[in-house]
Parts: C-alpha cells; structure tokens; sequence
C-alpha cells in the first residue's frame, strides 16, 4: 500500500514510526509526547520536521507545541486539507 | 592590522540568530581571533592571529556549515517578555566597570575565563548569595554541596555530550605508573602559552569532567527510585565550567564561575508554579534594588548540531527564561539569571519516579553570581556611596 492511500492516522502512525526510529506496531492511535523513550525533545523535532516534509504543512512554535499526540496530529492535518 | 577575512554566508542569517551564529564562530578553528556577524546577517568578518595561506578554503567550508547548520530550516523563536524594567534609571553609570576593577586590584586574571576576585566583588557577591539563599529558604529548600568534579557517565547518560560538546571542559590526572610520574616531575614546564609540555600519553583516560551545571548533581542523587515524598525543593552554589574559546574577555563570560541553583522535583504543576513563584519574588527583590533588566524567553547554547531542534523546542514549550540585566556602557543586556522547565526529560532519563509511577518534572531557578555582581556594578558603579540602601547598608 502507498502512503498516499493509506488512512490519514496509518499515515501519520507510518511518519511517526520512521521519525522515532520505532515499529510501527508500537505507535498506537492514542500514543502522546513523552509515552515512547524516543518521543523525546529530538524526536519530536524529527517528527515535525517529516511533517513538513511529507503534508507541506508550516512548522512554527505553535504547532511544535500543539501536535503533542497522534490524534492532535491528526486533527491538525485534516483542518488543512488533508483527508 | 591583524589578518581578517570576509566571507558571505550561504544562506542570510536571520536577525534572531546573528548572535547565536557568531558565539559558535569562536569554536571554528584556533586562528580566529574575533568573528563578527553583521547586523543585516549577509556578512561575516573574521579577525585572524596569523596570515591564511592554504587554510581559507578549509576556514570558509567550516564556517559555511556552521551558518548552514544553524540557519537552514530555523523556525523563528517565540519570544515571550514576562517583565521589562530595561528604562529603570539605575545608577546613572555609564563605564565599563571591568578596566576600573584591573586597575584597583579587585580584579586579577590568572589565565583567559579565570579570575580571582578582590573584597568589593566578593562582598558584593555575598550580598547577593545571601539574597538567593533567602530565596531558597523561603521555599523549605534542603541544602546540598555538590562536588566540583562530574563522572563523565553521568553527562553521557543525559546526552550532554551531543548537546554541548564545545564548552566541556576535562579532568584527568597522570597514569599510575612510577615511570610516567618519575617522568614529569622531572621534566615537566609550561610553554610560554601556559601549556605543559608532558606527553599526551602520560594523562590517564577521562572518567570526569568539570561540572557544568549544579542541578545534574542533585537529579543524580535521586536517580533510580521513587521521589522521597513526592517532591523536592534543594538548594546548592557550585562551581561550574563553560569552555567558550575566545568568547572569554571578563566578568560577562567566565571559563570558571559561581552558580546558586533552586532547583524543584515533582509534578508538573508543583515545578511549574514554584518557578513561577521563584520569578515573582525575585521581581520583588530586583524592584527594590532598582536594577534594570528584562525576563523574556530564551534558549540554552547547544552546540550547531542540535542547534535548530533544540533551540525550536525549547521556544515553542517555553522551557526557559532569563533574567537579562542592563549594561549601559555598551547599551546591551547581560544574561544574569535563568528561570528553567526541564519537562520530564531528566525524571525519564534518570529513573526518578513520583507516587503514581509517573517521571518526575523537574526545574530549576539559577543566578550567575559573577555576573550578577559585574551587572549590577555596571548599573551603579565601584563607589557603594551610589548604590542603592538595602545593598549598601547590608554590604
């Protein structure tokens, strides 16, 4: 399956996943911020930076503090258009 | 003239990193004298010891990955102003009290970054110690001493080396060994740098470092079991070491300073409303002694590798704060103090739980107290007839 026809959250489990360095059965729906060793300050910034590369989305000091969890990730993405 | 050297940068450097770009320039290699960034971030001018030669490219290439290291893909910081009293009239003195220290013997250099400190500076630091103290009791802090010296494993542990590898500074001692000892006590001189001359191969390998920080210590102490009722207030002065190359020219920027740390464990909530708290009563106190300064966000120096992620983290949580005090003689600010959220960062690294199994928060509120002194000398002047009552009267 490509990533472009994947669910939005298997998507966004997908990014997080490769930007952690973890497996993706490890990445839950509900996983938040601080719930994996990797989902550090560094990892989170890997995270957002696959964000911008993979969605086009801008990264600001907002959204760095806001997209804390798959589902606030989720959430965001889908308000900017993508379904 | 000295040698200089003008390159421009790959990329434009953002006004809010023209500062941070320059303080790394000084880690670029040992010919740098001085590095300036201009203010409109499309210029950099080197200030050499020596002539070139076949370095320039190798010096241009360096300098060009520290700009692209830093600048390329930088997310603008949020700052956040929590107090402004940078118009408070102050002392009205305008000089640069570091000469006029020299020049009264209140101030000796014993090598760049270190200096020993006469009677007006060191009453004057107590003054201030005893301040922070108050401060500290005023919350129940337990008392801790620190020892000087960190185990290298400890800063390993909690990823310092990756962070700050540029200012480490490094403990080590001569190998056991009679031939090696016999060897330097023998022949053993310093150059006319001030480096001694014994061969690399006679220090043992590095376990320590010289800290650089105090609060490590105290989360160390707790590490690996449950937080002792919960929470924890401490408090404890140390010495503390920044390696920062030729950044070290006085008082502003020591190699070996002095920091008194309150440092909060526990909660979230708890950390976060008792560095706040911490905040309030200092205002109180900087109010009352009519120093100039402004708290607003800000970010540790990290080295150019984690530069940009940690920088962009730290400003989007608003993890830490400083309290920058006038310097009117150069119309610039001086970091004097920091306010400091460190998440859960270290209760995770370190194993250090709270009742419910959750890592502890920690934070801690730190005072340069070298610095603190030379700001508020800058803002009131040597003459303790012009400064303010309660600093005079307890002085």
């Amino acid at each position: 399956m490509s990533f472009q026809s994947m669910d939005l959250t298997d998507r966004v489990r997908d990014l997080l996943a490769q930007a952690l360095q973890v497996p993706s059965e490890v990445v839950g729906a509900e996983l938040s911020f601080g719930d994996l060793p990797q989902w550090d300050s560094m990892g989170h910034m890997e995270v957002m930076v696959q964000l911008e590369e993979r969605f086009g989305v801008e990264i600001s000091a907002d959204t760095i503090a806001a997209l804390t969890s798959v589902e606030a990730i989720c959430a965001y993405l889908k308000e900017n258009g993508h379904a | 003239m000295p040698e200089t050297l003008e390159i421009v940068p790959s990329l434009p450097i953002p006004a809010h990193l023209v500062g941070e770009v320059q303080s790394k320039l000084a880690y670029v290699d040992e010919i740098i004298a001085r590095g300036e960034v201009a203010s409109s971030g499309d210029r950099i001018t080197l200030y050499l010891h020596s002539p070139l030669g076949v370095k320039q490219g190798e010096l241009e290439e360096k300098v060009q990955r520290v700009v692209l290291s830093m600048v390329k893909g930088a997310i603008r910081p949020k700052v956040q102003v929590l107090e402004d009293h940078l118009d408070r009239p102050a002392g009205g003195y305008h000089a640069d009290p570091h000469e006029e220290l020299l020049r009264r013997g209140e101030l000796s250099q014993e090598t760049r970054g270190v200096f020993a400190l006469g009677p007006l500076l060191a009453r004057l630091i107590t003054w201030f110690e005893v301040r922070f103290v108050e401060l500290a009791d005023s919350f129940g802090a337990s008392p801790y001493r620190f020892p000087t010296l960190i185990p290298a494993s400890y800063l390993e542990r909690v990823d310092y080396f990756s962070a700050f590898p540029h200012s480490l500074t490094f403990a080590t001692h001569l190998h056991t060994d009679l031939d090696v000892i016999d060897g330097f006590a023998r022949g053993t001189a310093c150059n006319e740098h001030g480096e001694l001359n014994a061969p690399p191969d006679s220090f043992a390998p590095i376990r320590a470092l010289l800290s650089p920080a105090v609060c490590y210590h105290l989360y160390f102490a707790l590490a690996d079991r449950p937080l002792p009722g919960g929470q924890v207030v401490a408090t404890a002065v140390g010495n503390c070491f920044r390696h920062e190359a030729i950044n070290l020219t006085s008082l502003e920027r020591l190699w070996n300073f002095t920091m008194r740390e309150v440092i909060f464990v526990g909660p979230k909530d708890f950390v976060l409303d008792h560095r706040e708290t911490a905040r309030q009563r200092m205002a109180n106190l900087f109010g009352q002694i009519g120093l100039a300064y402004r708290v607003e966000s800000a970010n540790d120096p990290f080295f150019i590798g984690e530069f940009r992620k940690q920088v962009a983290f730290q400003s989007a949580f608003q993890l830490k704060y400083e309290i920058r005090a006038r310097l009117p003689f150069k119309d610039s600010t001086l970091a004097v103090g920091s306010y400091n959220y460190h998440q859960d960062f270290f209760g995770r690294r370190l194993n250090i739980s709270l009742p419910d199994g959750a890592p502890a928060h920690t934070g801690c509120v730190a005072f340069g107290l070298e610095r603190m002194a030379y700001a508020f000398l800058a803002q009131f002047g040597l003459d303790p007839a012009n400064w303010p009552e309660l600093v005079r009267n307890g002085y």
